[in-house]
């Protein structure tokens, strides 16, 4: 989404812009998953209105439920059935269990419980309150057909780059259909555009991963605009620093 | 029956001497969208020689990157679910090259490449064809030839149009046939076809408009 900004922003400075696991403003269902995860930072005592660091301390639980929750978004149902579905009972769901048996307890009892829990413990200890507020309220707030009368495809009028979109098909965070309506606003702006629909089982953390058609089509893509600076370069005169 | 299984690939249906053709109907400049582009060869010749503006939509996965290799602007969309997402006369010339036949509702793509492009451009096999004919009529099965590769039970033509349907479709419709060439297996043509295209002719290129 920050290349989109750029591609409208500095539109001289970008000759090609790559989007992945887009979408051209967040949903309702975005923000709402973001709302929690800035209500449990915010509720943590620790918290302390923000200076935290004041008080030598920082809001370790409120950190930890939100990345626990931002997790889950970033997975499909099939990613964590697969990561967690590995003991051999038929139909296990993705139901490992951690000691082996169920403790009928509120402590750990399914491997997919102590992940989340050390995910969110880690992350807690790693990024700082503050930001991470900052951040999902920035997500938020970015939209960037607000300048351009709501239509975005005014928003990209003065972009010269080449886009390249590509989504993921067990991406519910960023589906398809959004970075979809990326491509048709772009379409609409009448600018030079690809779009790929990776068949991938990961959920939105797929664009992370070495996933075999998606690492293709990017080499395809970076190979054609190296060759094109190569033959620039080879150009008497040529100028490739553009790029 | 050697040609089974075969893949379809735009190099080989649609030859040079089809893309020679249908290149003097695109304007230098213009914008162009291929339906079904295929490896990109054609919109990346387009680009090459009238500095187009190209756009192609593609489903297969390999097509889609070899576009990405040739620097073709390439969509990964499926014709059958519609193209509403492309405005009224975006585009100079729209293109559909041997993928009639293989769309759910050829009649609906035709009205829509009319809505986005003045300029529509179809090339398809005619089922017509005498070699088509004679095979169906001796042998009693479904033909096979160069442009016909596939076993009636795994194609993915679903539906075989001849040139005289064509031109009744464009009749009822009130399209504008622009220019109408039938070519054989070597994109020849010959006198035999202009005299008789629909037994004659093997491939069938439609320039059109309304």
């Amino acid at each position: 989404m920050q290349v989109m900004r750029w591609a409208i922003s500095y539109p001289d400075r970008l000759d090609h812009a790559i989007v992945i696991a887009a979408a051209p403003k967040l949903s309702a269902q975005n923000i709402a998953f973001n709302e929690i995860a800035r209500q449990s930072i915010t509720s943590d005592p620790d918290f302390h209105a923000g200076r935290y660091y004041d008080y030598n301390t920082y809001p370790k639980k409120g950190l930890m439920l939100a990345r626990m929750v931002g997790h889950v978004t970033y997975l499909s149902d099939n990613a964590m059935r697969d990561k967690f579905g590995k003991d051999a009972i038929e139909g296990n769901f993705g139901r490992d269990l951690r000691s082996g048996k169920l403790n009928f307890s509120y402590d750990v009892d399914f491997q997919v419980e102590s992940y989340l829990k050390y995910k969110g413990e880690t992350f807690s200890s790693q990024f700082d309150a503050n930001t991470y507020l900052l951040i999902t309220k920035t997500l938020d707030y970015f939209d960037p057909a607000i300048d351009y009368d709501f239509d975005l495809s005014k928003a990209f009028a003065d972009s010269q780059c080449k886009f390249l979109v590509i989504s993921f098909s067990s991406d519910w965070r960023f589906p398809p259909e959004r970075s979809r309506e990326i491509v048709d606003v772009l379409l609409k702006a009448r600018k030079p555009v690809s779009y790929l629909e990776v068949e991938a089982d990961q959920g939105h953390d797929a664009f992370l991963l070495p996933i075999p058609r998606y690492i293709k089509a990017l080499k395809s893509y970076l190979g054609k605009v190296a060759n094109d600076i190569a033959e620039q370069e080879a150009m008497p005169g040529g100028n490739a620093d553009e790029s | 029956m050697t040609l089974q299984n075969k893949k379809p690939c735009r190099g080989e249906t649609l030859m040079r001497a089809d893309l020679k053709m249908i290149q003097k109907w695109i304007q230098p400049g213009s914008r162009v969208l291929d339906l079904g582009c295929g490896t990109g060869e054609f919109l990346a010749y387009l680009k090459q020689k009238k500095n187009i503006s190209d756009c192609g939509l593609e489903i297969d996965e390999d097509n889609i990157d070899l576009c990405l290799q040739a620097g073709v602007n390439v969509i990964e969309q499926d014709l059958n679910k519609g193209l509403s997402n492309f405005e009224s006369g975006s585009f100079d010339t729209v293109l559909l090259a041997q993928t009639l036949q293989t769309v759910e509702r050829p009649d609906i793509l035709v009205e829509e490449m009319l809505r986005i492009g003045g300029n529509c451009i179809i090339t398809f096999p005619n089922f017509a064809y005498w070699r088509h004919r004679l095979k169906l009529l001796t042998g009693g099965y479904m033909p096979q030839s160069s442009a016909l590769p596939y076993e009636w039970y795994d194609t993915p033509n679903i539906h075989h149009c001849t040139i005289r349907d064509f031109d009744t479709l464009c009749r009822d419709r009130d399209i504008r046939i622009l220019h109408r060439t039938v070519v054989d297996f070597k994109n020849r043509s010959s006198f035999l076809m202009k005299l008789h295209p629909n037994l004659f002719g093997m491939n069938a290129i439609y320039h059109f408009t309304r």
